[in-house]
Formats: C-alpha cells, sequence, structure tokens
C-alpha cells in the first residue's frame, strides 16, 4: 500500500507525505514525512513554534498541505475518518458555559455514542457549569469525551501543559491503556522528559522533521560534556559569558553541542578548575545540537 | 508621563479598527447629520384625479409635487396609489363646489405633516384626509421600523459575538474534527439565532399593536417572508463580521459600524426623501431600509404584494449574496479545500 512511504508498512493509521504549509511566504512546516500505527504511541517534540501545532492541524484536516498529502486511515481526512478519531486540542475544547453532563451530552450525539464511564471525581461535579471546574477535570473530562466513542486515532495536542505532576502521570497512564488496546495515539509535546513514555519520536525544529526514531536512535552518538567542580555556580557564570550553550541541571554543569577542549579552555581564560567529562547527551542536548546546526545544515 | 502618552498614541497607531472608527465615524456622523438630519419633506409626490383634476393641480404649491394628473380616476384609484406608495397625497376632485379632499399617506409621517400642513394653509382649497395613520402618530410608525432594526441587532450583533466566542474558546476547532458535516455546524449554529430573532419581531409586533394601538392591516405572511430574507442577510452580516475579527469586542465594534448607518440611514428616523440625493442612495444600500418599507407597507397599509415586489426581491438579491458568502466563509473555517496548485507528493519532490 503506498499509504506508508515512511516505513512501507501498510497498516498506518495517519501517514504525513511530504507534507508542506506556507502561510505566504513563512514555511511552518517543511516536507514533513511521519505515520502512526495502531498500538504505538508517536512523540512529536519540538520547541515552540517548532511546527507541531500547525502539523497536526494539518493532519486532522483542518489544514490543508500546501504541499503533499495526508491520509487518515488510508484516506484524504474527512467526515467518515474523523468518526474513528479522538482529538484533545491545548485548549482542550470543551465549552465552558455548558455542564459537564451538557458537554458529554453533545459529545456523545456528536458521534453517536454511549456516554463514557466517569471518574467519580468527574461524576461528583456533573450538574457544574465547565468553567467552573478546576483544569485538572477539565483535562479529565476532555479525555474522557475523545475516548468515548472508542477512537482508533487518538491526536493529543500537549495534553500535559500546566498540568501537576501526578495529574500528568495518571494522564500517561491513560495513554498506554488506550495504546495497549491497539488505539494509535499521536502526542505533541515540548517536555523532553516526556519522550520516555513514547515508542516512537519526530523531533521537529524550526518547521523540519530533523530526527525520528526511538530516544536511543535519535541521540546515537552525540555526545556531551559535564563538569565536575566544587564551585558551579562560578563555573556555570564563566561558560555563559563565554557564549557556550551551558545548562545546569540541579548543581551539574552540562554543555551540549562543545568539545571538552573548548570547555577547558573557556574554563582556562575564566580562572577555574574542573574535570570536564564527555557525556552520552540527553535528548534534549540533542535538540540543542540540532536548533544550533546552520538552517540549511 | 510622555512616554505613556507616546506609548497610548503607538497602540492607538497600530489598532486599525479603532483609528478607522476615530477616523470614519465623525465623518459618517458629519455626513448623515449635515445631509440627512432633516424631518423637513419639501416634496410630497402628489396625484390628482377627478374632473377638476386639470384645475386644481394648477393650484397646488409646494410640498405638492404634482406627477400624474388624470381626471378619469377615482378616490378608490387614488386610495391604492397610496397603498402602494405611488404617491404621497392624492388630490381628490368632484363636480361639486367646495373644497378639494387630499388623501395623505400617514404611514410616512413627515412626508404626511407636511402635506397635512399645507393643506390647511390653502384657506379651504383643500381639506386633508390622512390615512393609515389618522393621527400621524410616531409609534405607529416606529414599531415597524422597530422590528427591523431588532432584528438587525440579534442577527448581525449577538451572532457576531455568539461565533467569535466559539472561535476564541477553540471550540469552532472542536466541532470541525466532530463527524458533523460542515453544513451541519452552519445551520446548527444559525438556526437558534434565526429563532430567537423570529420570536422577537413576534413580540414585538404584537406588543407594539396591543401597547401602542399600531395597526397591522396587511397579510402577516407577506411580512414572515420579508422578515426572513432579511434574518439571513443580516445573520449573513454577523457571520461574515465574526470570520474578520479576532474577539468579541473587535466584532462587537464591526457589528455597531454596520447598524449605526443603517438605522441613521435607512428611513427609521429620518424620511429619505427628506435626505440629500447622494445620502439617500448610502441608505438604499442597507438591508433595513428595504424591510422597513416591508413592514411599514404591510402593517399600516395594507401594502399589496406587487407593490412590495422591489423590497422583497432587492433582500432577495442582498440574502442570497450575504449569506452564501458567509456560509462559504464559514464553511472554509470547517472544512477547508485542496488548493487547486496542490502538488503531489511526486511532482513536489521532483521540484526540489
Amino acid at each position: 500500500m503506498s499509504a506508508n512511504p515512511t516505513s512501507g508498512a501498510p497498516e498506518a493509521l495517519l501517514v504525513a507525505d511530504h507534507v508542506t504549509k506556507r502561510f505566504g511566504t513563512f514555511t511552518a512546516v517543511d516536507d514533513v514525512s511521519m505515520h502512526v500505527e495502531p498500538g504505538e504511541i508517536v512523540g512529536l517534540l519540538g520547541a515552540n513554534g517548532a511546527g507541531k501545532t500547525t502539523l497536526i492541524r494539518t493532519l486532522l484536516g483542518l489544514a490543508v498541505p500546501t504541499e503533499g498529502r495526508v491520509l487518515a486511515f488510508g484516506r484524504t481526512p474527512d467526515r467518515t475518518t474523523r468518526r474513528r478519531l479522538g482529538y484533545v486540542p491545548q485548549g482542550l475544547g470543551l465549552w465552558g458555559t455548558l455542564t459537564v453532563a451538557e458537554n458529554i451530552s453533545f459529545a456523545c450525539a456528536a458521534f453517536e455514542s454511549a456516554p463514557p464511564a466517569l471518574d467519580p471525581a468527574l461524576d461528583a461535579v456533573q450538574d457544574r457549569l465547565v468553567a467552573d471546574i478546576g483544569l485538572g477535570l477539565q483535562r479529565q473530562l476532555a479525555f474522557a469525551l475523545a475516548l468515548a466513542h472508542r477512537p482508533a486515532l487518538l491526536v493529543l495536542d500537549e495534553p500535559t501543559s500546566g498540568v501537576e505532576p501526578l495529574a500528568r502521570a495518571r494522564l500517561w497512564e491513560t495513554v498506554h491503556a488506550q495504546a495497549d488496546a491497539g488505539t494509535g495515539v499521536l502526542v505533541t509535546t515540548h517536555y523532553m522528559q516526556e519522550a520516555q513514555q513514547c515508542d516512537r519520536l519526530v523531533l521537529m525544529s524550526r518547521g523540519r522533521a530533523v530526527a525520528a526514531g526511538t530516544e536511543d536512535e535519535i541521540i546515537g552518538d552525540t555526545t556531551a560534556c559535564e563538569v565536575e567542580t566544587d564551585d558551579w555556580a562560578a563555573t556555570f557564570a564563566a561558560l555563559d559569558k563565554a557564549g557556550l550553550p551551558v545548562t545546569l541541571t540541579g548543581t551539574r554543569v552540562r554543555l551540549a553541542d562543545t568539545t571538552s577542549d573548548t570547555v577547558r579552555k573557556a574554563l582556562e581564560s575564566a580562572g577555574l578548575t574542573g574535570e570536564v567529562h564527555e557525556v552520552k547527551a540527553t535528548l534534549e542536548e540533542k535538540m540543542t545540537v540540532i536548533d544550533r546546526a546552520p538552517a540549511n545544515a | 508621563m510622555w512616554a505613556m502618552i507616546l506609548k497610548e498614541f503607538l497602540e492607538l497607531r497600530r489598532d486599525r479598527r479603532t483609528m478607522v472608527m476615530i477616523i470614519a465615524l465623525p465623518l459618517v456622523l458629519l455626513v448623515v447629520f449635515g445631509y440627512a438630519a432633516n424631518f423637513k419633506v419639501t416634496d410630497v409626490p402628489t396625484y390628482v384625479v377627478g374632473p377638476k383634476a386639470e384645475q386644481v393641480a394648477a393650484q397646488l404649491r409646494a410640498p405638492f409635487d404634482v406627477q400624474r394628473i388624470d381626471p378619469d380616476d377615482t378616490e378608490q384609484d387614488g386610495k391604492d396609489a397610496l397603498r402602494s406608495q405611488d404617491a404621497g397625497a392624492v388630490v381628490v376632485t368632484t363636480d361639486a363646489a367646495g373644497p378639494s379632499t387630499v388623501l395623505i399617506d400617514g404611514s410616512n409621517q413627515f412626508a404626511g405633516q407636511s402635506a397635512a400642513a399645507a393643506a390647511l394653509a390653502t384657506n379651504g382649497m383643500l381639506k386633508p384626509e390622512v390615512l393609515y395613520n389618522p393621527d400621524l402618530k410616531t409609534s405607529w410608525v416606529m414599531v415597524p421600523a422597530l422590528v427591523g432594526m431588532i432584528m438587525a441587532f440579534i442577527g448581525t450583533i449577538i451572532t457576531a459575538i455568539g461565533l467569535v466566542r466559539e472561535r476564541q474558546a477553540g471550540t469552532l476547532e472542536q466541532l470541525a474534527v466532530m463527524p458533523f458535516k460542515a453544513s451541519d455546524v452552519i445551520v446548527g449554529k444559525i438556526v437558534p439565532y434565526f429563532v430567537l430573532a423570529a420570536f422577537d419581531m413576534i413580540l414585538v409586533t404584537v406588543l407594539g399593536c396591543l401597547l401602542f394601538g399600531v395597526p397591522f392591516t396587511g397579510n402577516a405572511l407577506v411580512l414572515a417572508l420579508g422578515a426572513a430574507l432579511f434574518l439571513f442577510t443580516v445573520l449573513g452580516l454577523g457571520v461574515l463580521i465574526s470570520s474578520v475579527s479576532q474577539n468579541q469586542g473587535q466584532a462587537m465594534q464591526m457589528a455597531l459600524m454596520t447598524m449605526l448607518p443603517q438605522i441613521l440611514l435607512s428611513g427609521m428616523i429620518f424620511p429619505l426623501s427628506a435626505m440629500a440625493a447622494g445620502v439617500r442612495w448610502i441608505g438604499y444600500l442597507f438591508p433595513l431600509t428595504y424591510f422597513n418599507m416591508i413592514s411599514n407597507g404591510v402593517m399600516l397599509r395594507d401594502a399589496p404584494l406587487p407593490s412590495l415586489a422591489i423590497p422583497l426581491g432587492v433582500l432577495a438579491g442582498m440574502a442570497l449574496l450575504v449569506f452564501t458568502a458567509a456560509v462559504l466563509r464559514f464553511r472554509r473555517d470547517l472544512a477547508p479545500a485542496a488548493p487547486k496548485a496542490a502538488r503531489t507528493p511526486a511532482t513536489a519532490r521532483s521540484a526540489r
């Protein structure tokens, strides 16, 4: 089947085939190919403005690609494909001036599905206006509505944005349960630490898919430098002043896209000492390497 | 303080809609109140009928603007001309001695007042008889006009705000990914406003008749047809405004900018016949002008359908044009069509 040009797998639920989306002279998505298969969680990662949301909107059929094509369940996204799709947008897409029960009733009527079983906390606020319940409950409701019609594909746009850690863990638990049941999941996030929750990642930068695969595959043999020092604050300040991409994790000073020689020279110039080791880069550091690369590289 | 003033000016300069209001509104008000704000009607289209028509017509002075003289026409012919608003006054002459009767269309209040005053000033040559609004009451003329204004208010302002709220909340996007047909969403969004506006129309009409004694002499179905066409136009206008507004404030601002000139130039407050020709033609661009003609004609004069063919036809044209544009625009937001020039992956790749 030609539906999955990126993997050749015939069962892809969602396929982006060399998709480009331009707004005037601005290219928001540039020649991106990717796919989502049943039962897998694909993470679309990238900084704010990398083109994730535009790509999602194009994949959902809310925007038309300027070039390339999108296939949902083997066909151009339309009303039939939307029936098999669950979508939780960044803004949650709930009607704040309707009650929880009214939101459920409307979504179930739209998808001709049975009302979902609700978490007790959500069940207790069925008669309250959605605008009057907390963000955590709103997010739970958005998920319940997106899952009520048992979609084959779940699309989540920044689902954990602004969510406290415990709720975030519960939310990922739900996502994994859906994937285990065979639902394909496409999730966007700018939290690199959430990459471990995904089976496969697509990294976006400046509108392009710059890397794809598992976390290990994407990082590959990219290394970062870690500086062992007692005076981490002065070390950080000196390396930052030297214009190096230095980060601080706790009191550990790390640098992406930099050789150990460069770091040592910068420390010497600042009159500081410290042990510099080359270590395996994190996904975030790999992203820094990609972002710092020349645009046409 | 200077920094604050400068910042405010910079913000205002970049807020194009507010700048348009600041510059355009005074100009609109200047034009309206300079050229349109005139209650004095100087020309009343007049027919003269009956055996002494030629003789009496020769003696008529302003505001009577004699447009037809027909000695063979009867009083009934004259009344028919008034009902159809082919004339604002009809002088009925007889062979008998004494004053001729001048029948005056009271549904056109200011023209009626002008004609009645002129008749009384003829030293007994003309005896005025005001039809359709014998006491020339303002409420009788205002209630039919208010019906249109209220429908325009709900149709344009409330619809625009409701749609922008949906877009701002991100729920319009949610609707677009639900398995609805684009037409389901459009009809589902618009029908409630249509029903509410229709309910308000009936309420104002009934209350107007009960509280102010305004007569309803014509065919309710003709009014319903005119109201439906008018509603499609103003609802379409509301949808179009929502599609170019980023927030509810902008939608309100734009909707008011369409409402204000309609109220001032539709003949609702200032008579169209008293306006300077250029401004009057601006008034003819607005749907409220034509609905006023229909509601006034149906309620006060029992105007026959053929005499309302022009306002009904113009409203039908406007409804078709505006509502189609609105539906297409709304549909584009919900289900964007593929651009004709979109290249296939193969051609896209080979082009690189």
